[in-house]
């Protein structure tokens, strides 16, 4: 097991390290360079630009500013955001953790929906309720997520009950812990519930798809000849033997999830890593720019080891080749 | 809850006429409905009662026109028509119908000039007379007809998401027939790369592309960079996928013996190869395109796309982002709806090709 | 070998079939009747065997009993009567009492029977619970108990095991485990012992006895092997397209003079009156094919590893093949035979040694044509019959696309395919058929050697004792030249005139089949004893 989760480390570094450099390549191609926007920013000295400029390497070749970047990295800092003048990581953080505040329960939660529903459509077949699915889930695939995000926010202005948009609300600062918390959760209803209804419909099919292909399978005939009730045989064997297809999607689940939660972030103001990218875009600030793209496939990269970790549980022939 | 093995008795599944027969209506419907669509935005002009650009200044954000049959006083017409509107009382938003003014719906109008492919005319689908005006979709913040413009922005959403999934395609084809035909060290470098492009999360990896590349230019060349943003990231999963097939093809026994009767590599493509990928791509298609028309409805949202005056569906949907416009004018976020029939139709015609696949293997 | 249940009459109908007709869809539409008006009767405590070739329809039959019907089948008349109740009257859940508890199912395929993701014995306890209020503890005794008499020593283990981690004859013990465990009262077997070793099969032939004699089980034996039976069944009933043709007692049968019944029967016998072959004195003096020295090295690198893993498939072969001769080419698994094969075919290239057809190096790779194992495989899925076996003639481009299709209609009669179906998939086609395809495809290419790479193993005795036919003839017709590569000593004693044995990438023997038994090699020897393990006892093969 630690070999098997050692080399799926490994292999993940690896990824990162990659993903890094692309980023990097693509930054040649960037017309204009960093410095573009901090010359603008007069709050910071000649110096101060010249220091900035020397620690990382902005009028060096791509492998010396490259190798600088590393080594910010490993400082913990993660290059310089010019336009707020100060270590990229530091603004990341906060918003990284308000990201999965809300990417979190939304993915516990799609799949909490989608799991024993989609088990309990793969047994409907050609009655109404199998209808009522497919075409349900059709609809809910076809929305795109920016209308989901939009009319969550219109649900909050309109009822008024649900906080428009935010994390917090200044009236909540004062108050003790769990009053804070409440007021948190409070802000999350809307955002995660359109981050669930964007992202549901998708794992539903999946889930029914691969449990309906178990339940082809021989050995469900086998089952079936023994006399196993159907709970029995949907839940006790037709899903554990799905699980393998299904802990590979979660691992998909995890990326769409995060894509979506970008745009729901925008719309809604939550204050997570969507719009500080963007705002970095905006503000050519470029190094935030490849920090933000970091950590959201730090995140996906984190999803998929779980994933992998998940299958070499469940699934033992997983174990027998690690 | 039946298994589908089960006590056949009640099963109505196979009992259906046919089961193939519905399967191919499917894909008839979903590719007729794909072609008129893209038909009426490519002919926006004829089908648009007014251009994109143009402006009624005194109606902004004006809500959807009705259409009567019955007049004010009661009376019965058999031609459609509408009433002219103003602003009555002064507030900013709320237009009243002025019944002194109606105005018939005309087939085959005049109106404003536009051209297509160099094809210039006057004449529109439909449309009144003014003062009165047709505003199926109510107007936005510069009284500029939304319905219009959501045929003008579906040039822009429906063919970016199309050149783009094109775009990916044969990239994906390319580099992915390369590393399955040759394997050994291309395959490896290839698949690595591709993961790299995979593992990147969709959106972010998008948005960050956009950003290493000018922000403020023409529409015609923000197109155009939105389609090539979108085809570069998106080209990882179909190169994997045609190099699955291919790798699986090339050792596939029947090509052994073509080569045992003396096939040259190009007869193998031609005859073994290419058919089989080229159904796979086909399929893959018809997934990508949807995910790249939100794609870019994506960046034109955020700004990052198609912008003024050149409508995007994306674009629009920006203005109701704005809490005053989404809150009293529900009709902004119509453009929001317009992606779901192409989305439904395109996902009907992925199902039932790979359904084909799948049985055909 | 009557039963001698007290407490059961021997004329009470236990398990009553009227008629029963089933029906299924195929992929493509076409309406396959499965079952047509087969007739049953059982008695507590009784035996049936059904006999019958692939096809037949004893599958169908043996699903059909439980109402187990593929996800397109139906019953189309006809009932099944269970203790005097008709079972498709019953609930659902009256049903699933009797099925496993009542009466048991061992199917086809044993490997497939079980799920590859749960622990044998929750597999194995699943079962038990379902059908009696046992505690857990007994859940368990009994699991371990039945264990240890389907041959299971080590029952701790096997409990805790998942299907991938035993043999397929292990797995084929727990599947009959499963289905006796709950003491059935009928048990309905499909070809339970096909994948087990002599020892394991007459050990479990015995507990089958056992159970009939002791407690009375009543049992439907599907087998295409009547030697089985002759212990075990008190009636036989002979299938074919989905109908009874003949039923009786083991001797009565013998006697038939239906010539179908007789094949099913006698399969080995078949084969032997086939034309055997025999050194014609037409076969030619000179070699058509020369293997000389030939090596090949497989070189596997793992990724990001220094290490290499070096497999020296072929050391040193060289050898000579008469034209006109049939040679087999014997091995285990990894012995080399296969790429052997391959590199005389030209699909992989040796490292050294050298390779001469009629004494020319530089060969025609189309005069040396291969037949595969697995003809799905090696056949186009969408192309048409005719394409495919068009297709040598139109890559040498032959003479025009008339001239093509007519060759093509007459390569199909040749090897016994209808012609009307030239437009139709290789998927519409039978194993059996699709085979032929693969034959009519190499001889359009008019090839001198043709290799066999274990193309006829998992046919049954029977298909290949036609397939061996259909090459004599096509040999005698065309000059052909045969190497077979098999494990399957059986076959090959009858069909080849020259045996080679390899081991290790080398040739260790080469002789008559008929002193193959009496080989001092010691890798000959041991795959004569493993083939005998295989070969059932009952019929034995008259030579």
């Amino acid at each position: 097991m630690i070999r098997y989760l050692a080399r799926r480390i490994g292999h993940a570094f690896l990824l990162l390290f990659g993903v890094s450099i692309l980023l990097f390549l693509m930054f040649q191609a960037a017309p204009g360079d960093f410095l573009s926007e901090i010359r603008l920013n007069e709050q910071i000295s000649p110096q101060t630009v010249a220091h900035l400029r020397a620690q990382y390497g902005l009028d060096q070749p791509m492998p010396v500013r490259y190798w600088k970047w590393l080594k910010s990295t490993a400082k913990g800092e993660l290059g310089y955001s010019f336009a707020y003048n100060t270590p990229a990581a530091e603004l990341l953080w906060p918003r990284a953790r308000n990201t999965l505040l809300l990417s979190v329960p939304a993915l516990l939660l799609s799949w909490l929906i989608a799991v024993p529903l989609g088990v309990l459509a793969a047994g409907w077949k050609g009655n109404w309720a199998d209808r009522l699915f497919s075409g349900g889930t059709s609809v809910l695939l076809a929305l795109p997520d920016v209308l989901i995000a939009l009319l969550a926010l219109l649900i909050a202005l309109k009822t008024g009950r649900f906080p428009v948009g935010g994390m917090t609300s200044v009236s909540a600062q004062d108050q003790d812990n769990w009053a804070r918390l409440r007021d948190l959760a409070w802000h999350m209803v809307l955002p995660v519930a359109a981050l669930v209804i964007g992202s549901v419909a998708i794992i539903l099919r999946h889930v029914r798809a691969s449990v309906r292909e178990v339940l082809e399978s021989t050995y469900m005939r086998a089952a079936e000849g023994h006399g196993l009730s159907q709970r029995k045989i949907l839940f006790g064997y037709a899903l554990p033997a799905a699980a393998n297809p299904l802990i590979s999607l979660f691992g998909l689940s995890v990326a769409f999830l995060l894509s979506v939660s970008l745009l729901v972030e925008v719309v809604m103001s939550w204050p997570g890593m969507g719009p500080l990218l963007l705002e970095a875009i905006l503000a050519r600030d470029l190094f935030l720019v490849i920090g933000a793209v970091m950590f959201s496939t730090l995140f996906l990269i984190g999803g998929n080891l779980l994933a992998d970790v998940l299958l070499y549980v469940f699934d033992p022939r997983i174990r027998r080749q690690a | 809850m039946k298994l589908p093995f089960a006590d056949r008795s009640a099963d109505r599944s196979h009992k259906k006429a046919g089961v193939r027969g519905s399967a191919r209506f499917k894909l008839t419907w979903a590719i007729w409905f794909l072609v008129a669509i893209h038909a009426v935005v490519v002919l926006a002009g004829f089908f648009a009662p007014y251009n994109y650009e143009t402006q009624d200044r005194e109606h902004p954000y004006a809500a959807p026109t009705k259409i009567h049959f019955v007049d004010c006083a009661g009376k019965f017409h058999l031609r459609p028509f509408v009433y002219a509107t103003r602003n009555d009382d002064g507030s900013v938003i709320g237009y009243n119908e002025d019944c002194s003014q109606p105005a018939k719906v005309g087939i085959f109008v005049h109106g404003d000039e536009y051209s297509i492919v160099g094809v210039h005319s006057t004449r529109h689908l439909f449309g009144v007379q003014s003062p009165a005006s047709i505003f199926l979709m109510g107007t936005d913040g510069f009284g500029r007809d939304q319905f219009s413009r959501l045929l003008y922005g579906g040039q822009v959403s429906l063919f970016a998401g199309f050149v783009a999934a094109s775009f990916s395609a044969l990239v994906g084809l390319l580099l992915g027939g390369i590393a399955g035909m040759y394997g050994g060290r291309v395959d490896d470098i290839a698949m690595r790369l591709a993961e790299i492009f995979i593992t990147v999360p969709w959106f972010y990896f998008l948005i960050a592309v956009r950003a290493f590349l000018p922000l403020q230019i023409s529409p015609v060349v923000a197109f155009l960079l939105v389609i090539a943003v979108i085809g570069v990231v998106g080209w990882g999963r179909p190169a994997r996928l045609v190099r699955g097939v291919v790798l699986s093809a090339r050792e596939r026994n029947f090509v052994l013996a073509a080569r045992g009767f003396g096939a040259s590599n190009s007869y193998l493509l031609r005859r073994h190869l290419m058919p089989l990928t080229f159904r796979v791509m086909l399929t893959q298609m018809a997934v990508l395109i949807p995910q790249f028309i939100l794609a870019e409805v994506i960046l034109s949202f955020l700004g990052l796309g198609v912008g003024e005056p050149f409508p995007s569906w994306g674009n629009m949907l920006a203005r109701a982002q704005q809490y005053n416009v989404l809150v009293s004018y529900w009709w902004m976020l119509l453009p929001g709806l317009a992606p779901v029939p192409v989305f439904l139709a395109y996902h009907s015609l992925a199902e039932t090709l790979q359904e084909r696949i799948k049985s055909n293997i | 070998m009557t039963s001698g249940n007290p407490g059961f009459s021997k004329s009470e109908e236990f398990l009553r079939v009227s008629s029963l007709s089933m029906d299924y869809h195929a992929a493509n539409g076409d309406v396959i009747h499965a079952l047509h008006n087969v007739d049953l009767k059982i008695g507590a405590g009784e035996s049936v065997g059904v006999l019958g070739e692939s096809g037949s329809g004893k599958s169908s039959l043996a699903q059909t009993l439980l109402h187990l019907l593929p996800g397109n089948g139906q019953i189309v008349s006809g009932r099944v009567d269970y203790q005097g109740r008709n079972l498709a009257k019953l609930t659902a859940q009256q049903l699933r009492k009797i099925r496993g508890g009542e009466i048991a199912l061992i199917s086809q395929e044993p490997a497939l029977a079980l799920n590859p993701v749960l622990s044998l014995g929750r597999q194995l306890a699943d079962v038990l619970k379902t059908h009696s209020n046992l505690s857990h503890d007994e859940v368990l005794l009994r699991c371990g108990k039945i264990l240890r008499d389907v041959g299971f020593p080590d029952t701790e283990r096997v409990m805790r095991a998942y299907p991938h981690e035993l043999s397929g004859g292990q797995r084929q013990r727990v599947a009959i485990a499963q289905a006796l465990i709950c003491g059935p009262k009928l048990l309905i077997a499909d070809e339970p012992l096909s994948a087990l070793d002599t020892a394991t099969q007459a050990d479990i032939l015995e507990l089958l006895q056992n159970l009939k004699r002791e407690l009375g089980l009543a049992m439907i034996f599907i087998t295409h092997n009547a030697g089985m039976l002759s212990t075990l069944a008190d009636e036989i009933l002979v299938m074919r397209n989905g109908a009874v043709t003949a039923h009786g007692s083991l001797n009565e049968l013998q006697d038939s003079a239906d010539e179908y019944v007789q094949r099913v029967l006698f399969p080995e016998k078949n084969l032997l009156s086939a034309p055997h072959k025999t050194s014609t004195a037409a076969a030619d003096e000179k070699s058509l094919l020369q293997v000389r020295n030939l090596s090949k090295r497989f070189v596997q690198r793992r990724m990001l590893s220094r290490k290499k893993f070096a497999v020296q498939s072929l050391e040193e072969v060289s050898f000579n093949l008469k034209k006109g001769s049939t040679v087999a080419v014997i091995g285990r698994s990894g012995s080399g035979k296969s790429t052997l094969a391959r590199c005389i075919a030209g699909f992989e290239m040796p490292d050294s040694g050298k390779i001469l057809l009629e004494g020319q190096q530089e060969y025609r790779q189309r005069d040396v044509q291969m037949i595969f194992q697995d003809a799905a495989t090696s056949l186009n899925p969408r192309f048409t019959a005719r394409q495919i076996i068009a297709e040598p003639m139109e890559i040498a481009r032959w003479k025009t696309e008339v001239d093509r299709t007519a060759r093509t209609l007459e390569l199909m009669e040749e090897v016994g395919l209808d012609a009307a179906w030239a437009l139709r998939l290789p998927v519409e086609f039978s194993g059996g058929q699709r085979q032929r395809l693969a034959l009519a495809r190499a001889l359009a290419a008019e090839p001198k050697l043709l290799i066999l790479d274990e193309a006829f193993s998992g046919f049954d005795l029977p298909l290949q004792a036609q397939m061996m036919r259909l090459l004599m003839e096509l040999q005698s017709r065309h000059g052909l030249t045969y190497l077979y590569i098999s494990h399957d000593l059986n076959f090959i004693s009858l069909f080849a005139e020259e045996v080679i044995v390899m081991d290790a990438g080398r040739i260790v023997e080469r002789t008559v089949p008929a002193n193959l038994a009496h080989s001092a090699v010691p890798a000959t020897c041991e795959l004569v004893e493993a083939s005998e393990k295989l070969h059932v006892p009952g019929v034995e093969a008259t030579v």
